[in-house]
């Protein structure tokens, strides 16, 4: 009954960016990523986060889903701008006080890395927020078909995938579900130190790791028992249509791409 | 300890998609020394309203009391020290060892001696008839040994009032009976016991009390015999054939449990059988 959503899981809402073919997402989302290695203009930056932020707006998935996706991340981001700032020492100095100097070269790179970072982490999370997990596992099976030739397990590689995102939140939900458990015996996760913290996981990790396990053989048996033989013959129920809306998406995409790096 | 809900209300995750009402405005009360069976379908919010017992789950809406005092506001740990929840399946939550080491992780945590705590562990499994299980491995007992391993767990604490969630669930009927007999030894040594089961023979047996939930919302709530035969389709199949036979002999009564249902049979005879 308890359910348990976690931050970057799918989101269903009805929107633009959920109608897309899972893999002109994929596709996207992998051309911004690499594109954004080679934006290197705040001109650049500008064009990809106004276009993330409007794929946010499309996506119709609350901001605070994505505010909660960026908070783990914070800390990174803070960490590689103060970095930058404080021991880059290119061009002219800004203000140095004692042995801190900070200049424009750190200012502008670290301002550039935490906007690269910021983007990175939204569009990935634009990426699984749109796409159910199971669509997410089909279109990177059909990307990655043509290695089936070099005899690269696609439909493997795509099912434990499915399996693993689809556990995600079972398993969440079992480890909430012992946490009360234990608490209700006395349990205390929050206070102590690290050390006592760490201990205090025990009692939920043993019967966790037990519960996984079980689960596994029990997922196993029920799908031979429905004749799963591996990923030779099969059919798909959905089958993934690209159509032109999703060319449009990707052809915007990589005109964004090249306007951000090309800038 | 007598804990009261009132028009107690809960929502799983608030405010999104995903948002379910659980508890639509429940009021019960949990007197003290009593044995309060809790009844209803599944998806009917049972296993929700247990939570609240002890604060495990906090109302959304409506309060809760423990002894005239709003709950909310007080120590949780020290509540739920005085109110021993058992969860459904409670044997997936072994993680010791031992099986004397897993019953005696609830007492250390109340920081008692070592001496006191091992004092509890003896206590708790022997309630259970689990006494000589103390050395063995959790994982290599059977299923119905670990469950009363699991309940021992709790019952280490002391609480006054333990809450059990489908004890018997997946139990063979021995080992079910034997958990009826520690609903009646808790009984009798002052503990209040709120119980939820799907097997209403067992309720008919051991409760003081029946609640009946339906769809989050209280059904019908009161002594067995009100509770069953006011509404014959909640109530166990020898309630029900009493209830056939009372129909055409006005003296036969009202019995709910085995044993008052057989000698009501024995009287109708003649005292024959």
């Amino acid at each position: 009954m308890t359910a348990v959503r976690g931050v970057g899981q799918f989101y269903p809402v009805a929107s633009p960016l959920h109608a897309l073919d899972p893999r002109a997402k994929v596709v996207a989302t992998a051309l911004l990523v690499v594109g954004l290695f080679f934006v290197d203009s705040a001109a650049g930056f500008v064009v990809a986060g106004s276009a993330t932020a409007l794929l946010v707006g499309a996506s119709r998935v609350p901001l605070r889903a994505f505010l909660g996706l960026l908070r783990p991340v914070a800390f990174i981001v803070a960490l590689t701008f103060f970095f930058q700032v404080f021991f880059l020492r290119e061009g002219p100095t800004l203000f140095g006080w004692g042995f801190v100097e900070v200049h424009e070269g750190g200012l502008e790179m670290g301002l550039l890395l935490a906007a690269r970072l910021l983007i990175l982490v939204t569009t990935a999370g634009l990426l699984t927020a749109t796409t159910a997990p199971v669509a997410l596992a089909d279109g990177i099976e059909d990307l990655l078909s043509p290695l089936k030739r070099l005899r690269f397990p696609a439909h493997e590689v795509a099912m434990m995938m499915t399996i693993a995102l689809r556990f995600i939140p079972t398993l969440g939900e079992e480890a909430q579900k012992i946490s009360r458990a234990q608490a209700a015996r006395g349990a205390d996760f929050t206070s102590g130190g690290l050390l006592a913290r760490a201990r205090a996981l025990v009692p939920i990790l043993v019967p966790l790791t037990i519960g996984a396990f079980r689960r596994a053989d029990e997922l196993a048996e029920a799908m031979e028992s429905r004749g799963y033989r591996g990923g030779h013959g099969r059919v798909r129920y959905r089958e993934l249509r690209f159509r032109a809306r999703d060319a449009l998406a990707l052809l915007l995409t990589i005109l964004v791409v090249l306007a951000a790096v090309l800038l | 300890m007598r804990i009261e809900l009132r028009d107690v209300r809960h929502v799983y995750s608030p405010g999104t998609p995903f948002a379910v009402e659980a508890l639509k405005g429940v009021s019960l009360t949990v007197e003290p020394g009593e044995v309060l069976g809790v009844i209803g379908g599944t998806g009917s919010g049972k296993s929700t309203l247990v939570q609240h017992l002890n604060l495990l789950l906090l109302p959304t809406g409506g309060e809760v009391l423990v002894d005239g005092a709003d709950a909310v506001s007080m120590d949780r740990t020290a509540l739920r020290r005085r109110v021993g929840l058992v969860f459904q399946a409670p044997e997936q939550g072994l993680f010791a060892p031992t099986v004397e080491e897993d019953v005696a992780f609830a007492p250390q945590r109340l920081g008692l001696n070592e001496e006191e705590v091992r004092g509890r562990v003896r206590e708790a499994l022997g309630l259970l008839g689990a006494g000589h299980l103390a050395g063995r491995s959790p994982f290599a007992l059977s299923g119905g040994e670990r469950r009363r391993v699991a309940i021992a767990g709790v019952l280490a604490m002391g609480p006054e009032v333990l809450v059990l969630d489908e004890p018997t669930a997946g139990l063979d009927p021995t080992a079910r009976g034997d958990l009826m007999g520690l609903v009646g030894r808790l009984k009798a040594s002052g503990v209040t016991v709120v119980f939820v089961s799907h097997d209403l023979d067992e309720v008919a047996e051991a409760a003081d009390r029946v609640c009946a939930l339906e769809g989050g919302t209280v059904r019908s709530v009161g002594a067995p015999d009100e509770v069953f035969y006011d509404d014959l389709s909640l109530a166990p199949a020898t309630v029900r054939v009493a209830a056939a036979v009372g129909e055409r002999r006005p003296g036969f009564g009202r019995p709910v449990r085995y044993g008052e249902t057989l000698a009501a049979l024995r009287s109708l005879m003649g005292g024959a059988a």
